[in-house]
């Protein structure tokens, strides 16, 4: 049935290809911004992916103002307020974000406060309550999965109080997202398998979930095919730039379907996770994608039948009668997750992360149910059914 | 057909056109109330509901309205954990739901499209914590589920729950002369 209503918005420039950071200098010069800041964490400054940026920046007329490497996994209010003042300090017009998904959230935060002024980020939390466009913000995604280069959302934590802020707005989506394989070369093969994991979920999800529509299903299929053709080849030779950017690239149509299409259970039981037993979010994905798409089957099996397609290959989808291809699918995603357990013991269940106890599955189901994103999965859930779902991931 | 019939049809339409928003504005109106009352009046018959509405303290308030200033209803949670009706609520809700356009609350309050389905096709959006509207989500599904017909309900939700027959007159019965109620004392 066609989709009788949608919305798709993606305003965010890519940049993407080898010596993609090169052409940073120019976009910016192109926007009349000469002094950006460059804003990081360190971990990203330790394997020495700030070398790559600054040597783009030899000889532009534009120069790097600063570097503010103090981002935290978690970022806050604090980390936001302090970033800020550096800019302010050193009389900047433009942020660059590079890092992963905690240096793009603050970036976005930090750009509200340069761009509106004052301190008080909290009057712009909530949904749609900036009116007017922010500074220039460029961003280097370091990892092929979040998708959050191309998103109109940033979360914040205010460790006073202990919440988590949501601040969503049009605005906030960054002005380019520069893709350079150079960026992610380095990354070690579990976060690579994770991260492009998280980038698949983001892709299926939008695909199968409520709010797909035909533009956010050409960018998750694309994405999809992307990483069923390139995961595996990059986790045998890490240094396949070529592969490793064709990931990146995944990655960000990934994002880009999903910001417009929403997610659904994966993300629900892998918030949930996350909270309660601390695990990272891509290993998360990696774990429930194929449990929850059994799950939701029976209401949307067509299209998990129509992933196949972008998961195994037009040989593997022509040779497979109609109604085996959600099954078959389902499968595929199975088979590389079980490629990458052989790779680098990414886990495929809650035990084998030997981080979950059993009694926890509880409170995972009972923060899972509250999820935003619970309410875009084509089924409805109770927490029994969700219990059953962990149940089957337990072992 | 004359030039004449042709000209009446055309009149005819436009008059329609005009009418249509006057009518929907009034619809959502009146629909506004019924829901407002409605979540109030299940709060105090319904224990699913109560227990939904437990984590929230007394003087949380919940606002659905239509932008820029259409019709809207606004409770608060009382410290028995039911909720009471606000009226003439001014000041910034701890959550709130907003339709972008009376058109849209229109196709929602006429169950011509699920709660799901609208956040899902970008029909309202939420202003506060997300968590709370999925619980509130659910409040809204269950007082759907349990005052109107399933042939509507079915529309308005996205799966139509197992709910025996007796449990569900009785409580719509009680819903509706709580809801009636409230309309007669201008509550």
């Amino acid at each position: 049935m066609a989709k009788p209503y949608y919305e798709f918005f993606c305003p965010v420039k890519v940049i993407a290809g080898h010596k993609a950071l090169e052409h940073v200098p120019f976009e910016l010069s192109a926007l009349q911004s000469k002094r950006p800041l460059v804003i990081t964490d360190k971990g990203v400054v330790a394997v020495g992916l700030l070398n790559h940026i600054h040597a783009a920046f030899d000889g532009a007329e534009a120069e790097i103002q600063g570097v503010f490497d103090d981002v935290p996994p978690d970022s806050s209010l604090q980390t936001v307020r302090e970033a800020a003042a550096m800019y302010r300090h050193h009389n900047c017009d433009a942020i660059i974000a590079v890092g992963g998904g905690s240096v793009i959230d603050t970036c976005k935060a930090v750009n509200i406060l340069v761009s509106e002024g004052g301190e008080d980020l909290l009057r712009f939390s909530g949904a749609h309550n900036l009116k007017r466009p922010l500074k220039p913000l460029f961003v280097v995604p370091t990892t092929a999965g979040t998708g959050s280069e191309t998103t109109m959302v940033a979360v914040i934590s205010d460790k006073d109080r202990g919440v988590k802020i949501p601040f969503t707005s049009y605005f906030l989506m960054p002005t380019a997202a520069v893709l350079d394989p150079r960026m992610t070369l380095t990354l070690p093969p579990h976060i690579t398998a994770m991260t492009a994991m998280d980038a698949m979920t983001h892709a299926v999800e939008a695909f199968t979930c409520l709010g797909a529509n035909p533009i956010s299903d050409a960018y998750a299929t694309g994405a999809i095919r992307k990483i069923s053709e390139n995961l595996l080849k990059v986790m045998d030779n890490p240094s396949d730039a070529d592969a490793r950017l064709e990931l990146a690239q995944a990655s960000t149509m990934a994002g880009i379907a999903f910001s417009n299409a929403m997610v659904g259970l994966v993300h629900s039981l892998g918030h949930a996770t996350g909270a309660a037993c601390h695990l990272p979010h891509g290993l998360c994905m990696n774990l429930y994608l194929p449990y929850v798409l059994e799950y939701n089957k029976d209401v949307n099996g067509d299209r998990i039948a129509e992933l196949l397609l972008p998961l195994a290959g037009d040989e593997a989808y022509a040779a497979t009668p109609k109604a085996q291809r959600a099954d078959r699918a389902i499968e595929t995603i199975r088979q590389l997750r079980d490629a990458l357990f052989d790779r680098c013991k990414l886990p495929r269940t809650l035990l084998e992360t030997g981080k979950v106890r059993e009694d926890q599955l509880e409170q995972i189901a009972d923060l899972a149910i509250n999820d935003g994103s619970i309410i875009f999965n084509p089924k409805e859930t109770d927490r029994d059914e969700l219990l059953g779902v962990l149940k089957l991931a337990w072992a | 057909m004359t030039v004449f019939q042709r000209h009446d049809n055309k009149k005819a339409m436009i008059m329609f056109d005009k009418a249509k928003p006057e009518a929907e504005r009034l619809y959502v109106g009146l629909m506004m109330g019924v829901v407002g009352r409605g979540l109030v009046s299940t709060s105090h018959a319904d224990a699913v509901v109560r227990k939904e509405l437990s984590v929230f303290s007394a003087g949380y308030t919940f606002q659905m309205m239509v932008m820029p200033k259409g019709p809207a209803f606004t409770t608060e949670v009382q410290a028995d954990g039911t909720l009471k009706l606000l009226k003439n609520f001014q000041g910034k809700p701890d959550l709130c739901v907003r339709f972008k356009h009376m058109s849209h609350a229109f196709l929602v309050l006429s169950f011509q499209e699920g709660t799901a389905r609208a956040f899902a096709n970008d029909r309202m959006f939420v202003d506060g914590e997300v968590s709370h509207a999925i619980r509130l989500v659910r409040c809204l599904s269950r007082m759907e589920v349990l005052i109107l017909p399933k042939l509507v309900a079915e529309r308005a939700v996205k799966r139509y729950p197992a709910i025996d027959m007796g449990e569900k007159m009785n409580l719509a019965m009680r819903i509706y002369g709580r809801v009636a109620a409230n309309f007669l004392r201008g509550e």
